[in-house]
């Protein structure tokens, strides 16, 4: 028997894959898998973005008719429900995750590509399972849903499994991730010397492995609960229905900080890009994303302050809540600094990048007034809460989708995406956006609550006139909202046969994605990269001892 | 007649290995959080209720469970005699014990079935039948993957699939075993003793 | 931009909140200073942030003519900054906990005995109050004198409790919310200071009729209270006495409008199986092989009517009574006369 040994699997790059199926279906690549997140991300989006427009439609009058009451429920509990788990953490962890941190941190792909094929895998029945819940009683409580209600309102089970579904694919996601990073580094790449995205990878993807456990743990719970009538949650049978809240926010909050810090990575790839500059405060920023994932699992209960805790349990999350504000704001105002002194060119990502900036700072503010218990008590469950969290996660985390969408469109594709049409879209989502959501925060101080289909029996006549108005305005706001998406859409097919063909490098940037062509060979790079230093110190050479020089950092675009 | 093996050089053995290790560690670490988040849930419906075991149920007994668990326990040991077997080289001392270790397996889940079949609480009867039989189930099914799990590994050795040192998949088996055993010793404390 | 961020917090300084919104507990007040305090302090972060976005945007935009390569500035650190950016917003937390953690038992420690005792018990879809020396429960309006401390205990329960849910108690005037947990009574205390009629909106999704939940709290003067609870020992003595309902006049067309306004949310008028919360009501008087009331009648207008006035309860769940659906005799004529005329 003849052995044969083989060289080091981190060098050695084996055949391409052959066929539509190996290629494209069943890809192990992970450029491919983020493509496949990215689009099957992009669907439920679309999807969950046609619900709130039917939601908004009902609540432009008082009393309206255009869902029912059980309708109306269905679509904020399926929007919410796969806003969260279907097209943001998806498309920012699978999307972004699997496209940019290999490239960056110079591996040829991620620990486990297998795994990450399986993973993506997971994504299309799980959805799939939720939206076909409408068939048969879709679920009615809420994203979160509470028991005892969702033990008495249909779609319960359905949406445990297909959560449960998305839940394992993003446990895995999460380790396959940290193995990459811990493990596959290219030479040279010490921690500090990663760049920002993959620090925020990294914290995600150890919320995302840890924290949704718990999250499959419950799901059961409430699965065994629903079908077999074990008593967990149900007071009825000895359950208690707080326990719940405990557990589901154990994970919910962490889930949160999920959907915000890629994000947060994709800022802080943009902003020195086209301020040709380096970050500013890059411990900073690097640390602080640590502190905010360690610190997000002992938050949980601050959105249970009127669920009957005592004072001394409330206290301890209250002062927590306010001190995760603390390495935000760090974040905040060290990005605006990054824009001080450099060489703006105001392209589409970075006007994307600067309405994050702008609106997530907003958002952080409000949350900070719901960390505040007496303030709290007062806005829970309001509008308020939906205006906060919109203001975070549409203003935070979709804007900062949308900047990763516009900046690696290149990379990806290999061709630009029409800066004119961008702009435009980014003009008029800014403008939409933030018309359908500033009034919600005074609505919601003034008496609207939360998963309401009508809102005719809360206020007094004096105050109903002007609060109808005030939605009816909110939902024109988010029509619009709903049709400037079609501009990006319109701009992504058109790029396929009109997009100019995008260089390796097409914004001049400095990290390792930039330095092999767009896009990719599915071996990512030739020869594994050798790192000198970090990646934003424009001006001097590129800190790559074995990659062409000339790839730097001439912006084309 | 000659057959070409691709082997991997020790050096991308050892970093196949590192990674394998570390994603498997990392899997354990998210598996004892499933874990956690019932025991979590267990304790504050223990601490909430204003007596306990809530009325009508009765606690397990604990001297079968006891020397259940000295057959869990007893097939760690075995595991990790076997481990030492192979790594001296010493093949039917491994055989042995691993064959050990499944027997004492299944014995264990034997054991737990004997007991589930003579308790009087049930599943849905009370929030403890609620969580005693999800934790245990849960790590009795456990337990039955780790029997799984073992049989394929000593399918493995036999076939010679791994060296006196390169055997990545038998380490992952014994770190699983052990494991299966550390979630048994914070259950059979939580049910049976406190 | 300070000049701006002044103006401002100014602005939020004198902001009339109660033209907005009644300050009608003790509590409304400290919350309502809490409120502005975070306003005040949020004004500069906002300004600042935002307008140096922009004034870096404009003044270090590249222009048409620059040089494309150029780069930027090479300073990425400042350590006196990042330490002002820290510890400011920090010094502002703590102040921010300090005041929060001395408001927060305005609603949950009594500071003196309250002068009564009130339970509050969330339904589907309506509130029910139980007040010491009332036979009876009040259903969905509470009446309260001012000035006068008063404990509620809250909770949530329904005849079958396998039924009940949780709901929520928010008086947005009170600045007081709390949950209402089936299993649990968790005690809020307040002070009301403003004679006047206020909402109590159910904030926790609990079915089908949440958005229906909406109680009222009318804070009335002493005597004004002594007379409403008067009436109320009079009126359930004297409980057990008949409505008379003049089914005779009962007017189909206005008991549609009725029925379309407060009965649709659980009742439709398809067939019985066709249920929302109750059964459809559209056979009722009109299919012989109809089930029985819950009386173990078949369907006929008085037994209908009383139902109507008294309510029932039973495995399906609970109707609520005349005074939890506010109807009035006459309302409940039309009523019947419309499930009569339907099909």
């Amino acid at each position: 028997m003849a052995t044969q040994t083989i060289a080091a699997p981190v060098a050695h790059i084996h055949p391409p894959p052959k066929g539509f199926i190996a290629r494209y279906v069943i890809s192990f690549d992970h450029k491919v898998i983020a493509v496949q997140y990215i689009i099957t991300g992009g669907l439920f989006f679309v999807l969950a973005g046609l619900l709130a427009e039917l939601m908004r439609a009902q609540l432009m009058q008082a009393h309206g008719h255009v869902l029912g009451p059980a309708l109306y429920n269905e679509a904020y509990t399926v929007h919410g429900s796969a806003m969260v788990w279907l097209v943001i953490i998806p498309i920012l962890t699978g999307g972004f995750g699997n496209l940019v941190m290999p490239l960056q941190i110079g591996a040829r792909d991620v620990a486990f590509p297998w795994l990450n094929m399986f993973s993506f895998w997971l994504f299309p029945p799980a959805g799939i399972l939720l939206f076909a819940s409408f068939l048969m009683g879709a679920p009615q409580a809420g994203w979160t849903e509470y028991p005892p209600v969702s033990l008495h309102t249909p779609g319960t089970v359905l949406w445990c499994a297909a959560i449960f579904l998305i839940g394992v694919s993003a446990t895995i996601t999460g380790i396959n991730f940290l193995v990459t990073v811990a493990k596959m580094r290219a030479p040279g790449m010490t921690w500090t010397r990663m760049p920002l995205f993959v620090w925020a990878t990294v914290t995600t993807a150890f919320l995302s492995a840890i924290a949704t456990a718990n999250l499959s743990a419950v799901l059961a719970a409430l699965f065994i609960e629903k079908v077999f009538h074990v008593p967990f949650y149900d007071p009825a049978n000895g359950g208690s229905p707080v326990l719940w809240q405990h557990v589901f926010w154990f994970y919910s909050h962490p889930a949160v900080y999920i959907m915000v810090l890629p994000a947060f990575g994709i800022v802080s790839e943009i902003l020195p890009t086209f301020a040709r500059r380096p970050i500013f405060g890059y411990k900073a920023i690097a640390y602080s994303s640590v502190t905010i994932g360690l610190v997000s699992f002992m938050v949980w209960a601050h959105h249970m302050f009127t669920s009957g805790l005592a004072r001394w349990v409330q206290l301890p999350f209250m002062i927590l809540t306010m001190a995760v504000g603390i390495p935000t704001g760090v974040k905040i105002f060290s990005w605006v600094a990054t824009l001080w002194r450099g060489r703006l060119r105001l392209t589409t990502p970075m006007l994307f990048t600067i309405g994050f900036l702008s609106q997530f700072t907003f958002g952080g503010i409000t949350g900070i007034m719901l960390a505040s218990v007496p303030a709290d008590v007062h806005e829970h469950a309001t509008y308020f809460v939906v205006a906060h969290l919109h203001y975070v996660l549409v203003g935070g985390s979709v804007f900062g989708i949308f900047a990763g969408l516009y900046y690696w469109w290149p990379k990806m594709t290999g061709r630009m995406l029409d800066e004119r049409l961008g702009k435009w879209h980014f003009w008029l989502m800014f403008l939409a956006f933030n018309a359908a959501f500033l009034p919600m925060h005074w609505l919601g101080l003034l008496g609207m609550q939360r998963r309401v289909a009508y809102y005719s029996q809360q206020f007094g006549p004096d105050q109903l006139g002007w609060v109808q108005g005030t939605n009816w305005f909110v939902s024109i706001a988010a029509f619009v909202l709903g049709a400037s998406m079609l501009l990006f859409a319109y701009n992504a097919l058109r790029s396929a046969s009109r997009g100019r063909p995008a260089g390796p490098n097409p914004w001049g940037a400095r990290t390792l994605e930039w330095m092999v062509s767009s896009p990719p060979p599915y071996y990512n790079f030739a020869e594994i990269p050798i790192v000198l230093s970090g990646p934003y110190d424009y001006g001097k050479p590129l800190p790559y001892a074995n990659v062409s020089q000339e790839l730097a950092t001439v912006p084309v675009a | 007649m000659a057959t070409h093996v691709l082997r991997l050089d020790d050096a991308s053995y050892q970093e196949i290995r590192g990674y394998r290790l570390l994603g498997f560690l990392l899997f354990l670490i998210s598996d004892s959080i499933l874990f956690s988040s019932f025991i979590f849930s267990y304790l504050y419906d223990r601490a909430a209720s204003p007596t306990w075991p809530p009325p009508g149920v009765e606690r397990p007994d604990v001297y079968l469970i006891a020397v259940n668990s000295i057959v869990l326990f007893g097939s760690g040991v075995t595991m990790h005699l076997a481990m030492e077997g192979w790594r001296h080289a010493q093949r039917s001392r491994f055989v042995g014990f691993i064959v050990a270790t499944i027997l004492l397996g299944c014995t264990f889940l034997s054991g737990q079935l004997y007991e589930y079949m003579h308790l009087h609480d049930t599943w849905a009867g009370s929030t403890f039948g609620a969580f005693f039989f999800t934790l245990t189930g849960m790590h009795g099914f456990h337990v039955l993957i780790g029997v799984f799990f073992l049989i394929t590994v000593l399918i493995q050795a036999l076939r010679g699939t791994y060296t006196t040192q390169r055997y990545m998949g038998l380490t992952a088996a014994t770190l699983y075993w052990h494991f299966v055993d550390v979630i048994w010793v914070a259950l059979f404390f939580l049910f049976y003793v406190y | 931009m300070a000049a701006i961020s002044a103006l401002l917090m100014w602005g939020v300084v004198i902001f009339p909140i109660d033209q907005f919104l009644p300050q009608a507990t003790s509590a409304s007040l400290e919350i309502d200073f809490i409120f502005k305090f975070m306003a005040f302090f949020s004004t500069p972060i906002l300004v600042f942030v935002n307008g140096y976005i922009l004034y870096f945007a404009w003044r270090y935009h590249t222009r048409k003519g620059d040089d494309i390569t150029a780069v930027g500035s090479s300073i990425h650190d400042h350590r006196w900054l990042e330490f002002w950016w820290t510890a400011i917003p920090s010094a502002l937390m703590v102040a921010l906990g300090i005041i929060s953690y001395l408001v927060m038992p305005k609603y949950y420690l009594a500071s003196a005995a309250s002068v009564a005792t009130i339970e509050a018990i969330g339904h589907t879809f309506y509130y029910e109050f139980r007040y010491p020396g009332l036979k009876q429960s009040v259903l969905n309006d509470m009446h309260l004198p001012v000035g006068k401390q008063v404990t509620i205990d809250l909770t949530s329960s329904e005849p079958d409790i396998r039924n009940a849910v949780i709901h929520s108690f928010w008086a947005p005037e009170f600045r007081v919310k709390q949950d209402m947990i089936p299993g649990m009574i968790v005690p809020i205390h307040f002070t009301p200071r403003e004679i006047g009629t206020y909402r109590i909106i159910c904030t926790e999704f609990c079915g089908i009729g949440h958005s229906d939940m909406v109680g009222k709290v009318i804070i009335e003067s002493q005597a004004d209270f002594d007379r409403w609870f008067a009436a109320q020992q009079r009126l359930q003595a004297a409980a057990g006495i008949p409505m008379e309902v003049p089914l005779a006049k009962g007017n189909s067309a206005a008991g549609g409008r009725l029925f379309a306004e407060r009965c649709t949310v659980c009742h439709g008028t398809g067939s019985f199986s066709q249920r929302k919360v109750g059964p459809g009501l559209g056979n009722l008087f009109h299919d012989p092989a109809h089930p029985t009331l819950v009386t173990g009648k078949p369907a006929n207008a008085a037994d209908v009517a009383d139902i109507l006035e008294h309510g029932a309860s039973g495995d399906m769940g609970t109707m609520p009574n005349a005074q939890a659906n506010r109807l009035t005799p006459k309302d409940i004529a039309d009523l019947v006369a419309y499930l009569q005329s339907l099909h």
